[in-house]
């Protein structure tokens, strides 16, 4: 009972408000753990909307400094911790993008993941294969307004009023936003793979 | 395609989105940052006495300042005082045969006209033979147009060298031979400031 009294907790069994507590006190091994719970969504966003990667770990590592310098500005009651790094590596990617347009959608495809193993045939595999590049194809298409909306409702599987704290808009603008972002993709979709079978015949 | 075809996709998507993970590299940043801003933390905990020694030095100026400037505000006034102060009573000295012009004003009082006297004559013991031999007021010769002379402690010795032509508007007769002459000539002045008595003392 006493080893376990004595026992200190380990980063993975802290809130996010002790890590962060513990990182402005000056706790490297508290940072790290934080980066390892929020990094990868704050990364995954940045690099979905910028398309570079380098862009995107400079935005993520910004991100995670203002954490240690701008501590006041987090408040547990308003929302959790990955929304306020979002909402901050939003508003930088922002001020990123409008500053220079030229680095956007230079995505490298290969650092994706391969697609998971199912029981289809090869042509069914195929085929998702070839709907899931039209997709990702057709989202960096969208404008950046919908093209947020889309990754982090639909591949960040957030709620929609996570969203609606990250972007700092209601929860009804997300909603129209995310319709608006599905039905134009749906739109790219049809045309790609129309010409793709019209290429096959 | 169907909405629910893209759901499907999308959903596809999502999962080879979430494999993506941060990159190793940044939590090495992270982690020197945030050990950094420990040994920035202890910077100021270290400069506390320092900077509570420099307020004590601080406090310490402004008191002594403070003091210096009561005690010169005090000592001000005093100097203002003793500015202020009626000037003493001066004395005459031991009469000596020096001139002494009528213009130089000398105050009434009737102790340094008893110490005056006594002066004088302590000087005329030591006089020389010429000097007249009178040793008190009786050998003042009283005005004709003064009302005579009277207590010695209410008067005055004015010691004036004048001429011989001058003694008239005194009232007083004067040869032929000494109108034009120089003399110098002892008032013995009341405490009106009207002279009462002459003795001419060569």
């Amino acid at each position: 009972m006493f080893e376990r009294l004595r026992r200190k907790p380990l980063e993975s069994e802290l809130t996010d408000e002790e890590l962060h507590r513990s990182a402005l006190a000056g706790r490297g091994e508290a940072i790290a753990a934080l980066y390892k719970r929020h990094g990868g969504l704050v990364y995954r966003f940045t690099l979905r909307m910028s398309g570079n990667e380098s862009i995107a770990e400079e935005i993520t590592q910004e991100v995670f400094l203002a954490l240690l310098t701008q501590m006041d500005q987090f408040d547990a009651a308003r929302g959790s911790l990955s929304t306020w790094l979002c909402g901050i590596a939003r508003r930088k990617l922002w001020k990123h993008l409008e500053h220079s347009k030229d680095a956007l959608f230079d995505f490298d495809e290969h650092t994706a993941a391969e697609l998971p193993c199912t029981n289809d045939g090869p042509a069914e595999l195929l085929l998702r294969q070839e709907a899931v590049l039209a997709v990702r194809a057709g989202m960096d298409e969208l404008p950046p307004l919908l093209r947020e909306v889309v990754i982090l409702c639909s591949l960040e599987e957030m709620s929609y009023e996570q969203v609606a704290r990250i972007l700092a808009v209601p929860v009804g603008t997300v909603r129209s936003r995310l319709h608006r972002a599905k039905a134009r993709l749906a739109g790219l979709l049809r045309t790609e793979m129309a010409d793709t079978e019209g290429e096959r015949r | 395609m169907t909405d629910k075809q893209l759901d499907e996709v999308l959903e596809e998507l999502g999962r080879e989105h979430r494999a993506i993970d941060a990159p190793d590299s940044l939590q090495r940043v992270l982690y020197a940052a945030a050990e950094s801003r420990k040994s920035a933390i202890g910077k100021p905990r270290m400069q506390f006495p320092w900077a509570w020694a420099a307020v004590a030095i601080l406090l310490a100026v402004v008191a002594v300042a403070g003091a210096i400037w009561r005690s010169l505000q005090t000592h001000q006034p005093q100097t203002e005082q003793a500015h202020t102060l009626p000037a003493p009573k001066v004395s005459p000295g031991p009469l000596h045969s020096s001139p002494v012009t009528a213009r130089q004003s000398v105050e009434p009082n009737a102790e340094p006209v008893r110490e005056a006297v006594k002066a004088r004559a302590a000087l005329r013991h030591s006089s020389p033979p010429d000097a007249p031999a009178s040793s008190s007021l009786d050998a003042f010769v009283p005005l004709p147009a003064s009302e005579g002379l009277p207590n010695a402690a209410e008067l005055s010795i004015v010691r004036i060298r004048l001429r011989g032509s001058d003694l008239q508007q005194y009232g007083l007769q004067t040869p032929a031979d000494a109108l034009a002459q120089t003399m110098l000539a002892e008032f013995a002045v009341g405490e009106d400031g009207l002279p009462r008595a002459i003795r001419i003392v060569r």
